[in-house]
């Protein structure tokens, strides 16, 4: 194994709860399989909910309702599209699998930065259960699916960020969220939410975290590069060419902070190439230059040895107890919560940064 | 004084499929074709550049399934079948054509190399793995293992036992063939999740790829973009797949396999010739099949194909050569300046490209690599292990979770089509731990020892991730629903004859039999 790792830059982790809104990759396909020409098959409508997320305004509020368009509810086994003549030896010898296995049981996956996917099973027990537990409260009672940001924190059922809800049918056991904004963490319930806004839950999920979708908002000192320079190697990356003077990378960068820019893909014979040769050619810029930019820097001391974290990533400190970091600062808000605590963990202090910038 | 590297990878996989209870079976075909198109001629490209003392680098994926079937001696006494009626058909061929200037060559160039094709395979003791090792052996190449069954490690991330036990099987299996162990793994589909590296660093892996978002949105920024590796918090170093060069080769509009003068693909006589003559070569049921002989080129945007000429193919192939290793120079040049610092381009390709889906791609290879040998300095071919030992400090990053399916994510292994499977495998692998657990404390021998160990054969033969692609494209559905539902099924059975202690030997016999890969597999990788 390579001895680099005392070589390594002191690497000092940072997560920014700032992440660029959601942008579709639209890369390459890989073609495996032979026999005839492949077409590829569109099964899935994932249809993007309309959703409205706001923080309850404390804890057990009313939160709002999602108004979904068209969903698609996978079933849990799928219907042969079609049968091929020479596939006879495939006569199904009768191989099911089972419909359930009798468990209270939900898992949450993470299909790319912006969607999830749930699957679950509850037994018709625990559900009757929860029925009789609230009787007559229970008409007008509706079948949601809560899905909670719970990002940096330890989830204790009551401490999300924010949440929103799903209304459901009571027989899925699968359900495609679209929760619209990348890199957060996850969590959702099963429950009941009745009319008077009491919400029962039936089972939770695991939590997963969901990639960034664009390039990360924090450096690493030991290893800086200039804002501009890093949005060119990010359009050479993507394979957006490699003149001197494009600035593609940079544009594909703010293209993403917009949201819904397809970026470049590389793609398999079948496939369509990248549509953005053309990025690029019109920015024949030239005369006088002038260029802005700012970056943050957070910096402190505490006891040598205590534990600091920053949006809930720890820290190393210096030698000394003091401790500094690099944020780059685009317009917007930036928080950024520091906690500490001592080595012994007796105590605990809090302090969070709160910067905007904005561009004129 | 070199200015860059190039790491060229070819990923080299196939799912298992092997069906001793059928004579002729349609899927197995994928095999045959695979060795005769792809992994010979790649074969014997090696050994003609050795030859020449061209001092080439590839970095080579040869998955466990892959390797398994070059060494299943079922199999290999069907190819060897497979190819003596290719060899037929293309005698017969020859004579079909020959008051046809433009396509009696043709005939004979395949009767040709089918010809070479069997004594290549026999020369090497019907395992083309010995010439990989060979090779390797020699410095020339770098072998790289992939997950046991090509499982998709991101959608596995619930149960880490799984994720562990295709890799260790992977491990442990490649000792077996290339007498160490695996120094870097091509992560199926380049499905790479936070977190996994620790695994990888278990197995002593030292590197794996990612496609280039999963770097470029890497934590922190990555310095040098795709254009060095960094090291994840593991230790275990990631390459970003370079994608200027990738679309050179991959793209339809502007790659190369596009070009009017290269073979077309889907003219082929197993579909262009009168039934009756060419019914022992399709088949048995009747079924039209690409046989290989092709005689048509892809001409341009039409119908009307022109018949192939192969000399105008292989001076297009030295041409896009040129081409390719002249846009890597300006790449490089470009980089070199810019990053300060020698750029490694990364360029993995499916191995297939080479030869089944292009058919001149071994040749373009060929040159490619001649020409980086012998007509330039700028560039110089690397492995990802050679590149570590000289560049001994890289950047501390952790990648994305990403992969280079379409949309660069889950979404083809997790569609309409194919979610279902999920609560099924994963209840399945909680199965397995389960029945680790219990017995892997105390000494189990005989048949539950057996039971066991096939227990993990069948689930990780339902967790090949090929099943779920395949249902995602909508082509021989029918075929990965029965392989996921037998598999898993087999697994429950053992599962429960296991828990009841009422192992049934000889049905456990006959399963071992059908699913025989992996001979020295141990369950207790599942843990």
């Amino acid at each position: 194994m390579p001895q680099k790792k005392k070589d390594a830059p002191k690497h000092r982790k940072v997560k920014s709860l700032l992440v660029p809104k959601k942008a579709t990759v639209k890369p390459k396909m890989i073609q495996k399989k032979k026999a005839a020409a492949i077409r590829s098959k569109k099964v899935v409508v994932n249809a993007k909910s309309r959703r409205i997320m706001r923080k309850p305004a404390k804890p057990g509020a009313v939160e709002v309702v999602a108004e979904k368009k068209s969903v698609f509810v996978p079933t849990s086994e799928p219907q042969p599209v079609y049968q091929t003549a020479h596939h006879v030896h495939h006569d199904s010898d009768g191989t099911q699998l089972p419909h359930e296995y009798r468990e209270d049981k939900m898992i949450l996956q993470v299909r790319d930065p912006w969607w999830l996917y749930v699957y679950w099973e509850v037994k018709q027990h625990t559900l009757n259960d929860v029925r009789n537990r609230f009787n007559s409260h229970f008409q007008g009672a509706r079948f949601v699916l809560r899905i909670y940001d719970v990002s940096f924190i330890h989830f204790n059922g009551k401490n999300a960020h924010r949440f929103f809800d799903i209304d459901i049918p009571v027989e899925s056991r699968a359900w495609y969220i679209d929760v619209g904004e990348a890199g957060r963490s996850w969590c959702v319930d099963l429950g009941f939410r009745l009319p008077d806004g009491t919400f029962i839950t039936i089972i939770r999920s695991n939590v997963v975290t969901t990639p960034i979708d664009g390039p990360s908002w924090i450096t690493d000192e030991q290893w800086m590069i200039p804002e501009d320079k890093f949005a060119q190697l990010y359009g050479m990356g993507f394979g957006l060419g490699f003149g001197g003077s494009s600035p593609s990378g940079k544009m594909l960068i703010e293209q993403l902070k917009k949201g819904g820019l397809k970026m470049p893909n590389v793609s398999s014979p079948t496939s369509l190439s990248s549509p953005f040769r053309g990025f690029g050619k019109d920015h024949k810029q030239k005369n006088f230059l002038f260029f802005v930019d700012a970056e943050l820097v957070v910096y402190g001391a505490t006891e040598s040895d205590a534990k600091v974290t920053v949006c809930g990533e720890p820290i190393a400190l210096n030698g000394d107890g003091t401790f500094s970091l690099r944020f780059a600062l685009p317009n917007g808000k930036q928080i950024i919560p520091l906690e500490a605590r001592p080595a012994d963990n007796s105590d605990y202090r809090s302090i969070t940064p709160i910067v905007i910038r904005e561009t004129h | 004084m070199e200015k860059g590297y190039l790491c060229l990878v070819l990923h080299g996989h196939l799912p298992y499929i092997r069906h001793p209870e059928h004579e002729n079976f349609l899927e197995e075909d994928w095999f045959y074709e695979a060795m005769t198109e792809t992994y010979i001629p790649l074969a014997l490209l090696f050994e003609r550049l050795a030859n020449d003392r061209v001092d080439f680098r590839l970095t080579l994926t040869l998955s466990p399934t892959l390797l398994s079937m070059f060494a299943d001696p079922l199999l290999q006494n069907r190819y060897l079948k497979h190819i003596d009626k290719l060899i037929e058909l293309a005698k017969k061929e020859v004579h079909r054509t020959r008051g046809q200037d433009d396509f009696h060559p043709l005939a004979k160039m395949y009767l040709h190399d089918f010809k070479q094709s069997r004594s290549t395979f026999l020369r090497y003791g019907k395992n083309l793995s010995h010439c990989f090792k060979d090779m390797q052996d020699r410095g020339y190449l770098e072998i790289i293992t992939c997950a046991a069954t090509h499982g998709f490690l991101p959608l596995m991330d619930v149960c880490r036992e799984s994720v562990r036990a295709q890799v260790k099987v992977a491990v442990e299996h490649y000792k077996g063939v290339f007498g160490r162990g695996p120094r870097g793994i091509w992560l199926p589909e380049c499905g790479f999740m936070p977190g996994h590296d620790e695994i990888l660093k278990e197995n002593g892996i030292r590197f794996f790829f990612s496609d280039a978002h999963g770097i470029l949105n890497g934590t922190p920024r990555p310095k040098y973009g795709t254009f060095a590796p960094v090291y994840c918090q593991s230790g275990v170093a990631c390459f970003g797949r370079d994608l200027e060069s990738s679309k050179q080769v991959w793209s339809s509009v502007e790659g190369y396999p596009g070009d009017g003068d290269y073979r077309d693909f889907y003219r082929d006589v197993g579909f262009d010739l009168d039934f009756d003559y060419i019914k022992p070569y399709i088949h048995p049921d009747g079924i039209r099949i690409h046989t290989g002989m092709k005689y048509y080129r892809i001409t341009g945007e039409t119908n009307d194909k022109k018949p192939y000429v192969p000399h105008l193919a292989r001076e297009k192939a030295a041409a896009h050569a040129g081409n390719f290793l002249f846009n890597r120079h300006r790449q490089v040049e470009h980089l070199y300046d810019f990053l300060e610092k020698k750029p490694i381009i990364v360029s993995p390709y499916d191995a297939e490209l080479y030869g089944h889906w292009w058919f001149e791609g071994p040749l373009w290879l060929e040159f490619l690599m001649r020409k980086i040998h012998f007509d330039q300095d700028m560039i110089r071919m690397i492995t990802p292990v050679e590149y570590l030992d000289e560049n001994i400090r890289n950047q501390v990053v952790t990648p994305s979770m990403s992969s280079w399916g379409y949309k660069g994510y889950c979404e083809v292994w997790l569609q309409g089509a194919n979610d279902w499977v999920y609560r099924h495998l994963h209840k399945a692998s909680g199965r397995m731990t389960e029945l680790v657990k219990t017995h892997a404390g105390r000494q189990t021998f005989g048949l539950p020892e057996r039971a066991l160990n096939q227990a993990l054969r069948e689930l990780l033969l339902a967790q090949s991730s090929d099943w779920a692609f395949i249902m995602g494209t909508g082509t021989h559905t029918p075929y990965a629903i029965k392989r996921t539902k037998e598999h898993l099924s087999r697994f429950n059975r053992i599962y429960e004859d296991v828990k009841a202690n009422r192992i049934d030997e000889s049905w456990l016999s006959h399963v071992e039999g059908v699913d025989n890969i992996f001979p020295n597999i141990d369950y207790r990788c599942h843990q």
